[in-house]
């Protein structure tokens, strides 16, 4: 039997874990969610379409990347990106793995 | 009413909202395809959100879809007539925070169907400009505001309310440069 260590009151982990990232975030794409979450590719897009079903993530079209961020006309986004905020408090390990991101602005063509 | 492949959004969505009325689901039509009825047509979708307003199975949607000649496609109704679908988010009825909305009646010679208010349409299309910077929204705000009475005192409020007080001033200027254009 395996333990569950964490809650999940989003319905499943891995709809729990992609609303906490993209609070972390602000907004991110399915394969970064995956990184960042260590969770296959597949669940992540489940996970950001059965939340799109529901309301709760909007996403737009950037190139050929579609980019997600909490729902900003969810009636009840207030509420929700304050307890998105109080359950990601414990989480250390998602918060390092966000950290490692560089999401600063880097110029074209200087090298890494 | 028959649906045929000249059918307006229009048409289209106060015959799914008049079938839907008629087999007891109250259903509100909000997003694109309101802000077309608001436009007369000028603004353009292709699809017909309704926000079903007490719990009701998919079955029954089903069945009233069915008697219009709608079948389900994945979450969408398609018909083969007609290229526009229909679709149902969930709820609750709201815009930005606000989820008090009252809808009003549309009733034309396809049926009758519930809306959202002028004003309310207005509020709709100016939150995809408040959250999104969609400025195409704007442009439709301005036009439902221009055709029709809408509460500029309540948009206001509630425009401060999201935060967007800035934004509500440049849909005002802009109000304000069309109706001197008209």
């Amino acid at each position: 039997m395996v333990v569950n260590i964490q809650s999940s009151p989003f319905g499943s982990q891995s709809r729990t874990r992609v609303l906490l990232a993209l609070r972390l975030l602000d907004e991110s794409y399915a394969r970064e969610l995956s990184r960042v979450l260590e969770m296959p590719l597949s669940n992540a897009q489940k996970a950001l379409r059965s939340l799109e079903i529901d309301g709760l993530v909007a996403a737009r079209a950037v190139g050929r990347t579609r980019v997600f961020r909490l729902n900003p006309r969810y009636f009840a986004r207030d509420a929700l990106q304050k307890y998105l905020l109080r359950l990601a408090e414990p989480e250390n390990r998602l918060q390092a793995s966000i950290e490692s991101l560089r999401r600063r602005p880097r110029r074209t063509g200087k090298p890494l | 009413m028959k649906l045929t492949a000249q059918s307006g959004l229009g048409a289209v969505a106060t015959v799914v909202g008049d079938a839907l009325r008629r087999d007891g689901i109250r259903a509100v039509l909000t997003g694109g395809a309101c802000a077309n009825l608001y436009t007369g047509g000028r603004h353009q979708s292709v699809d017909a959100d309704f926000i079903v307003g007490s719990p009701v199975s998919r079955a029954a949607v089903d069945l009233a879809m069915e008697k219009i000649d709608f079948v389900r496609a994945g979450d969408r109704y398609v018909h083969a007539q007609t290229r526009f679908y229909v679709e149902f988010p969930r709820g609750p009825l709201a815009i930005g925070s606000d989820y008090r909305i009252r809808p009003v009646e549309w009733e034309t010679k396809y049926g009758r169907t519930l809306i959202l208010s002028a004003t309310d349409s207005c509020r709709d299309r100016l939150a995809a400009f408040y959250h999104w910077g969609d400025r195409q929204s704007l442009r439709v705000a301005v036009r439902i505001a221009i055709a029709h009475r809408v509460s500029l005192a309540k948009i206001r409020r509630w425009s401060i309310q999201e935060g967007a007080r800035g934004g509500f001033e440049q849909f005002a200027n802009e109000l304000k440069r069309a109706r001197a254009r008209k």
